[in-house]
């Protein structure tokens, strides 16, 4: 990464640290639901812009996180602490089952699939499935988390903790941009069939796509639960994973700086016009419908590298 | 057995209604090769715009010209918001990305969905009983109402016509010639953009007449039932194989018979879970639908 790759970085990330000490409590709370759906966009963009596999259905793995928090603490009477390992294991091994069988379908098959997914997903838990999960009203009272005898209670806390798992998260997928799965990614994505060709083993990096950014999505599943003591079935149904597919092609997929602009559009820009309650999702649609006229490729496109223009060009 | 039979003629009056919406999405894809998500509103609104025509109506017409003139007037305008979207959100972007399309079809539908809300508000709103009369035939112990006689043949009237379009006239052919190149059909002289609005005008008629269907046989209806009726209309389409004119048909009868037994013998609760598991199932074992064929990769 070059210095001023660097230095932007570390000025955002102070800007937000510095967040909470200049808001009220009403915007420190949007501004940490801005910093958990921040990370399950990122972590969505793993599998659609780098991978590029339509998943409509990533709210799975985020409701999966979630709900495990959320069902150990109150029926079982585990502390959080010990429920965030089940939080991140229990997704990616969902996303592991329920992709191998799929992870063959073409582009738009593989989106409906997933939207299926994700609508079973939400029944399931509206039917009280084996009894532990709430019904149509969720869970209430979850405890907040508690380490070495610091209790995340208070709204700066929990703000600080989703802080803390985007900035994990941005080191994740620095990490992955540099490596070898990182590039295999973004040759499937480029074309599949080539990159079998040269000896990439495709359905391996397709799933392991999956595995990582359900992983993300259920860690960010953990911090939604702690900011609302809370969950429901509705935070997490299809909607929401439309909602994400949409920050990433409306922010610039494969692009960090567009996934967190997408999602500052799409989360903290309604709740700014919160006065036009009624019409503001109209003139949202009416937004979307624009961006993608004037930027098809999404408001902060990627760059890569030292690629020649003409190659990267759309043909 | 009786319940059995009587499910199956509720399944088929949903099922064609469910064909109906599902030749909107699958004409649109095999042309442009676009999910369009918002068909499922520009349904929902057709049935507003059908309760407000009947209203203003209501008294003056007898029954069959009141019902006769809706119809008519329903399909006339939704066919020209159909056409209109095609202008707006999606001809732009004919030459971007396919993804940005899919995002530029989601912004069209918040701005239906949200647009029948400003308009008319967010409460269900109630179609009035006595349009069609309300006459139950006995076949041996199995009902069936004049209102779903009326569903099965205005459909299979809608869904015979569209066949015959389709595979007999010049244009049916052009559009066929699109759906599998567009390239190719605009050399042999085939106006593209001609053939495209013809398939959002079809396409948006037939989804008008499903959205009427929708508000006089289950009558309640919302602004936001677009997305669930347009997703069930959807995994017809391509339960019976996308792009398929005859497969839409067959996806969408299949769609109504499972979801009407399940609520039969199973519970109501899990009948949209136990759809999507179907499509799940069919996905893996047939990734292209029962009637659709096998696409070669483009390499």
């Amino acid at each position: 990464m070059d210095t001023k790759k660097t230095l932007s970085y570390g000025i955002f990330l102070l800007i937000l640290a510095a967040l909470p000490f200049g808001l009220n409590s009403n915007w420190v709370s949007v501004m940490t639901t801005f910093l958990i759906y921040s990370t399950v966009a990122l972590s969505q963009d793993i599998v659609l812009g780098r991978a590029g596999m339509f998943d409509m259905g990533h709210a799975i793995f985020f409701g999966l996180g979630a709900y495990a928090t959320a069902i150990l603490n109150m029926q079982f009477g585990w502390p959080i602490l010990a429920t965030i390992p089940i939080a991140i294991i229990l997704p990616t091994i969902a996303s592991v089952l329920l992709a191998a069988p799929i992870i063959h379908l073409r582009g738009d098959y593989l989106l409906v699939t997933t939207i299926g997914f994700n609508i079973v997903f939400t029944q399931a838990l509206k039917n009280n499935v084996f009894g532990v999960t709430g019904g149509p009203n969720g869970i209430f009272g979850v405890e907040p988390l508690k380490i070495f005898g610091f209790t995340f209670a208070s709204q700066n806390s929990v703000y600080f903790l989703a802080l803390f798992i985007l900035i994990l998260t941005l080191i994740i997928i620095h990490n992955l941009e540099t490596s070898k799965p990182g590039r295999a990614l973004h040759y499937l994505n480029l074309d599949s069939l080539a990159s079998e060709c040269i000896g990439i083993n495709t359905k391996f990096y397709r799933l392991y796509s999956f595995a990582l950014s359900a992983a993300i999505a259920g860690l960010a599943g953990v911090v939604f639960t702690l900011q609302f003591s809370a969950v429901s079935p509705d935070a997490f149904n299809f909607i929401q994973s439309v909602l994400f597919f949409t920050i990433v092609l409306v922010g610039g997929p494969s692009s960090i700086p567009g996934v967190l602009l997408g999602t500052f559009f799409m989360f903290v820009v309604p709740e700014i016009f919160r006065q036009f309650a009624e019409a503001r999702y109209l003139v949202f649609g009416i937004a979307m419908i624009l961006i993608m006229i004037f930027r098809p490729k999404g408001i902060w496109p990627v760059k890569f590298g030292r690629i020649p223009n003409f190659l990267t060009k759309e043909q | 057995m009786e319940i059995f039979l009587q499910q199956l003629v509720n399944g088929l009056t949903i099922g064609s209604i469910y064909a109906l919406v599902a030749l909107g999405y699958t004409m649109v894809y095999g042309v442009l090769k676009l999910i369009n998500f918002a068909h499922g509103d520009l349904v929902a609104l057709s049935a507003y715009i059908g309760l407000v025509i009947m209203m203003q109506l209501a008294g003056a017409l007898s029954p069959a010209a009141l019902i006769i003139i809706t119809f008519l007037a329903t399909m006339v305008i939704i066919a020209i918001a159909g056409v209109i979207l095609e202008r707006t959100a999606y001809r732009p972007l004919r030459k971007a990305p396919r993804l940005s399309a899919v995002v530029s079809a989601l912004g069209a539908s918040l701005v239906i969905e949200n647009g029948i809300m400003l308009i008319w508000g967010p409460m269900p709103r109630i179609y009035p009983a006595s349009i069609v009369p309300n006459v139950n035939y006995d076949l041996h112990g199995v009902y069936i109402s004049l209102m779903q006689i009326l569903v099965l043949v205005i459909s299979f009237v809608l869904m015979i016509g569209l066949y015959f379009f389709v595979n007999k006239t010049k244009l049916g052919t052009a559009m066929r010639a699109c759906a599998i190149d567009q390239d190719a059909a605009r050399l042999m002289g085939i106006d593209v953009n001609r053939v495209i609005v013809t398939t959002f005008i079809i396409g948006s008629a037939l989804g008008a007449v499903g959205g009427l269907f929708i508000g006089m046989y289950y009558r309640g209806i919302t602004f936001n039932m677009g997305w669930i009726y347009g997703l069930n209309a959807f995994v017809a389409a391509i339960i019976g194989g996308i792009g398929n004119i005859p497969g839409a048909m067959l996806g969408g009868m299949l769609l109504g018979i499972f979801n009407a037994l399940i609520a039969g013998y199973l519970s109501s609760s899990w009948a949209m879970a136990l759809t999507y598991v179907l499509l799940i199932v069919i996905m893996i074992i047939r990734p292209t639908g029962i009637l659709g064929e096998r696409v070669a990769e483009k390499v």
